[in-house]
């Protein structure tokens, strides 16, 4: 493959591609692709987008989709410096045209429900060129630095923010993973998580920049399909959210422990995973390492832990991922805090973004170079970190940040005056989080169950909220915001 | 109006249908995309937290329960179709 010294995780495949071309990388459906394919393939995505006129700072949307197309022209677009904005191919079309109107991508690869116009090529459409010989590429000068990807994640205001995340980033997270994981070019790794997702496509790229092989799985829906999965191609780990744990316990039991003698690890994040989870993952997998990250998009797995090696701390959240990377506990000034006492945890490190895609949206982003996450928690002596709490008012829906403004809007539009919504455990025992709702009385002939049918179809099914209370008023501060954190109490 | 094809009563086309409407309508997609070899994870909206959503919708709905055992093996909708006439004539 051609020179791609930005980017280290290009470099990676181009070298397994030299030194063992014949072994495969990527399987996805009946398609079976080795090194030497995958990097002619990403050689031809590059080409491809090449001769449509793209060229580097353009952006280009990628709804995510495990086909091999999806991955050529992804790692295509990073090849020539092209900035890939990979979107949930279902995301709500007021989503979508907010994002698309932000980015206003030169191109649009796979489908999605937007009503802002532009060149859209459905994957099956795309014919990458033969690449042979001599390459006709036109390479620019891009750096490490540059943007590689904006991934949008979902504002506390309920405006989608783009995070913008550079080769040197999206490397240095990968390698942070694999080092702590253990990841060698021996695995194979069934990806059922979704690529739309920091989560999943960080698998993707730390598993092909390891030299293993991944297994391109739709979802994890059918279990049946998953587990014959992990059987016939003998996939030695995988990663998943803790609602995909419930959903294996609830559908499966434990008939997934039968694979421990085969799974070499497990990474588990995005939500909190419970401690009777942790236990149970634990006493099935004795031999398999069971990785269970923290982290955000704008700063990916910044600290892990090893439940089996904790095993006397499961309610710590570990420690950070490597030494490339800091946290540290920070008082409302952004001075840090003693050992013990709360704060918000703040990162800085080698995947840490620099910026939102949005300037203003950095305005309270970072203290200094320290990114601010939001979460509050404390270090103990040890150098544990523990959570404690949230500042932003996100709920996690089985891993899913969902903005209660999003909900509330929904609401206000069926003419109920006034809403809030706030995150309570999943009665379930499934989501981790789901929406409630609390409703302004006055003023409003609705019931709830005409809410509830209203709301079909105007949200997803998992954002409709579970609980629902009538009260007198939505308590606002004198600016008029509301004031979430009182009805939680 | 409904009608019984060759092979089923009424009342089997009809929960049928009811099953079929129940999925398209909980993974919010156009009825016309349920067919009867459909399975969970063909589609983007078919994933897990769908799949649960379809499982206790019909739970409620049409008034019977899954034994756990079962729910391993309810991956398409003929499946779902076979189990709930199962259950309606257990």
């Amino acid at each position: 493959m051609l020179d791609a010294s930005h980017s280290l995780v290009l470099c990676r495949i181009a070298g397994h591609a030299t030194r063992t071309p014949h072994k495969l990388a990527l399987v996805a459906g009946e398609r079976r692709i080795t090194y030497s394919q995958l990097a002619m393939g990403i050689e031809a995505g590059a080409c491809y987008l090449q001769s449509m006129g793209i060229t580097k700072d353009d952006r280009i949307v990628l709804s995510a989709s495990k086909e091999l197309e999806f991955v050529y022209l992804y790692f295509g677009a990073h090849l020539l410096g092209i900035v890939n904005v990979v979107v949930d191919p279902s995301s709500p079309v007021d989503r979508m045209d907010y994002i698309m109107g932000l980015v206003e991508p030169a191109a649009v690869f796979g489908t999605l429900t937007t009503s802002v116009e532009c060149r859209t090529i459905a994957l099956d459409e795309v014919k990458l060129p033969a690449v042979e010989g001599e390459s006709s590429l036109h390479l620019p000068e891009v750096a490490a630095n540059d943007v590689a990807d904006i991934m949008f994640t979902t504002g506390t205001t309920g405006a989608p923010k783009g995070v913008c995340l550079s080769h040197a980033n999206i490397a240095g997270s990968a390698c942070n993973i694999n080092a702590f994981i253990g990841n060698t070019d021996d695995d194979v790794e069934a990806l059922g998580l979704p690529l739309s997702h920091s989560f999943g496509l960080g698998r993707l790229r730390c598993m092909l920049m390891a030299g293993g092989i991944i297994v391109l799985v739709g979802n994890f829906a059918n279990l049946k399909a998953f587990f014959s999965v992990i059987e016939k191609e003998h996939v030695t780990g995988f990663g998943m959210v803790p609602a995909v744990w419930q959903y294996i316990k609830r559908l499966s039991g434990t008939r997934i422990g039968k694979f421990s003698n085969q799974l070499r690890y497990i990474e588990v994040g995005s939500a909190a995973l419970p401690l009777e989870d942790k236990q149970l993952l634990m006493q099935l997998f004795p031999d398999t390492r069971l990785c269970v990250h923290y982290g955000l998009t704008e700063a990916s797995r910044a600290i892990f832990t090893e439940l089996h090696e904790s095993a006397a701390n499961l309610d710590s959240i570990g420690r950070p991922v490597s030494s490339q990377v800091e946290v540290c506990v920070m008082d409302d000034e952004g001075v840090p805090v003693a050992d013990g006492v709360d704060g918000e945890l703040c990162v800085r490190g080698n995947m840490v973004t620099s910026s939102y895609f949005l300037p203003q949206d950095n305005a309270e982003a970072y203290y200094g170079d320290w990114f601010r996450t939001g979460d509050w928690g404390h270090r103990d002596c040890n150098g544990l970190f523990y959570l404690t709490g949230r500042k932003k008012e996100l709920i996690n829906i089985g891993g899913e940040k969902v903005s209660p403004a999003t909900i509330e809007d929904a609401i206000r539009a069926l003419g109920v005056a006034d809403c809030a919504c706030v995150a309570v455990p999943d009665p379930n025992g499934v989501l981790g989080e789901v929406p409630k709702a609390y409703l302004q009385q006055a003023g409003c002939s609705l019931t709830i169950e005409q809410i509830k049918t209203a709301l079909c179809g105007v949200l997803p099914p998992h954002e409709i909220p579970v609980e629902w209370e009538w009260i007198d008023r939505i308590p606002r501060s004198s600016s008029g915001k509301i004031q979430r954190l009182k009805l939680k109490k | 109006m409904l009608k019984s094809n060759s092979n089923f009563p009424l009342s089997f086309t009809l929960m049928e249908n009811q099953v079929k409407e129940i999925i398209a309508r909980v993974l919010n997609v156009d009825p016309g995309v349920i067919t009867d070899t459909l399975s969970s994870g063909d589609i983007p909206e078919w994933d897990s937290v769908g799949n649960l959503a379809i499982i206790s919708t019909i739970e409620q709905e049409l008034e019977v329960e899954f034994p756990l055992e079962d729910l391993f093996d309810l991956t398409s909708v003929k499946s779902l179709v076979d189990e709930v006439n199962m259950l309606k004539h257990a």
